[in-house]
């Protein structure tokens, strides 16, 4: 307990001491973060919007025009038992007839002169919520394209793999932006931190001189780094949390994205706490960077 | 207690040590002197695992110095208390504050540590000092502060390079009783000093060094 507070104690004194680059530390975790979040922030309702989009694709089987009424059903059946399928709905020769007219009423007369109903039945499959990656509906396709009752299938392959393949590409270039921001990061940090080993040099060699061990010289510095990183994650948070109201706010009401931000939604509280998480590593990162090197070559 | 066999150091292709063999049993007060650059506070340092030799081994309560892993320095260290003299006090902490140092590093309780930091204050005389600063000590008084800090955590091994070389006549009086003191409760003191008056009162055994070569090893006169 005397540790804890002896270690809690020099991390402040060292914070409140080093007052300029603890704040430079903060402000430049904070911005790093800032800038990591706001693509995260974007990748996260991408995704949402894309998940949305994709539940709404849909796959059209159309069955012989020949198969039986019982075939039919017993193929719904199957097709509904398949886990990447969240419901199957069969629209009848006569369904389709009345969607038609009920669609173009202009155009109903075309079908007076048809004797017989051209529309084809078919079963209308909308994809699971927990969104099937791309290989499981091909498989799925491929598998019911073979079924001798189908005639065809028709589903926009190309805009799956489409929203598949931007998925993807955020996904590198969240990973790829985030890593070079944490290294910015745990640069300054580790900068920050040796500054203020620098400055309390002579405190560290008494500390060694009445047997401190590296682990109980470090720790103050890894609680400083640890401050300056979580201070950092959460000045982002604030700074994420009230751009993203202010562009909710002001987007809201132009059309072109009017209708999509009912779908924007902040961080979950999870991924909140991740980020300031994210801020502590990346300070901790930083003063272990700093220390590793001053510390190497001491007895 | 501490044996030191054939130990040779060289800093940067410089001899500090050549060939020293010696062993200071339990509670002897030993006194290294000679001129500047004899090898004085190398030999300090080697005992108090700063440096490793070049050549030699050194034990320490039958623990061999020379092959200490680094993790272990610092408790070797634990087991003695080493006085230096320029003080290295914290300036901003208070004198109960830096005496209580050694022992938060080892973990003792408040109260345990409240104890001992009292007693080795009352013992070098600066118990009414415990809520000074140590930046406005005096020099005296900041020895004997460091001091305190030396012996809070009862070492075996007392180890001092130069402990009165700041102080004036007067206070290096004092200060050597202090020592002389403590190795009456038990303590082995090992001293490097060229003060002749801090060698007549403490009357222990001299150990003269010049250019790293021991010139003689003479035991306490009677």
């Amino acid at each position: 307990m005397k540790r804890l507070w002896y270690f809690i104690r020099e991390a402040y004194i060292s914070l409140r001491t080093h007052q300029a680059s603890t704040v430079i530390g903060i402000i430049t975790t904070a911005f790093t973060l800032t800038s990591f979040g706001t693509f995260l922030l974007l990748y996260h309702n991408v995704h949402n919007l894309i998940g949305r989009v994709q539940t709404n694709i849909q796959i059209i089987v159309y069955p012989k025009d020949s198969i039986e009424p019982q075939k039919l059903q017993d193929l719904k059946k199957a097709i509904q038992t398949e886990s990447a399928i969240d419901s199957v709905t069969l629209i009848s020769k006569k369904d389709a007839t009345k969607d038609f007219t009920h669609q173009f009423p202009d155009e109903a007369y075309l079908l007076d002169g048809l004797g017989k109903n051209p529309f084809p039945a078919s079963l209308v499959l909308n994809l699971a919520h927990t969104i099937p990656s791309t290989d499981v509906v091909s498989n799925l396709v491929n598998r019911l394209q073979q079924n001798p009752n189908i005639d065809r299938v028709r589903y926009n392959r190309d805009w799956i793999e489409r929203l598949t393949l931007i998925i993807t590409y955020l996904e590198i270039g969240a990973l790829i932006v985030g890593g070079v921001l944490a290294l910015a990061s745990i640069t300054i940090i580790a900068n920050t931190v040796q500054l203020a080993f620098y400055t309390r040099q002579e405190e560290i060699e008494i500390l060694r001189l009445i047997g401190g061990t590296n682990l109980f010289i470090s720790i103050p510095y890894l609680i400083e780094g640890a401050v300056i990183g979580g201070l950092g994650g959460g000045i982002a948070l604030v700074f994420l949390r009230g751009g993203f109201e202010f562009f909710k706010h002001k987007t809201g009401t132009l059309s072109v994205i009017g209708g999509f931000s009912s779908v924007f939604e902040f961080f979950p509280f999870s991924l909140s706490l991740l980020l300031i998480s994210g801020g502590i590593l990346l300070g901790c990162i930083g003063t272990l960077t700093s220390m590793y090197g001053w510390m190497r070559f001491r007895l | 207690m501490i044996q030191l066999f054939h130990v040779t150091k060289y800093y940067e292709g410089c001899l500090a040590l050549s060939d020293i063999s010696l062993r200071i049993d339990k509670g002897e007060c030993v006194l290294l002197t000679g001129p500047s650059g004899a090898g004085k506070t190398s030999l300090l340092k080697l005992i108090f695992g700063a440096e490793h030799p070049d050549d030699g081994q050194i034990l320490v309560q039958n623990r061999n110095i020379a092959r200490l892993r680094r993790a272990d320095v610092p408790y070797h260290r634990r087991t003695m208390g080493f006085v230096l003299q320029d003080f290295k006090l914290l300036p901003h902490r208070t004198v109960f504050e830096n005496v209580a140092l050694p022992l938060i590093i080892r973990g003792l309780s408040s109260f345990e540590s409240r104890r001992k930091v009292i007693e080795a204050l009352r013992a070098v005389g600066m118990e009414h000092k415990q809520t000074t600063l140590a930046s406005v000590l005096s020099a005296g008084e900041q020895q004997r502060a460091c001091i305190a800090r030396a012996i809070v955590n009862s070492p075996i091994i007392l180890l001092a390079d130069e402990p009165t070389g700041n102080l004036d006549p007067q206070l290096t009086i004092e200060i050597a009783e202090l020592f002389k003191a403590i190795n009456a409760r038990g303590t082995t003191v090992m001293m490097a000093t060229h003060n002749r008056q801090v060698v007549e009162q403490l009357n222990g055994r001299v150990l003269r060094l010049d250019c790293g070569h021991l010139l003689s090893d003479q035991g306490a006169s009677a």
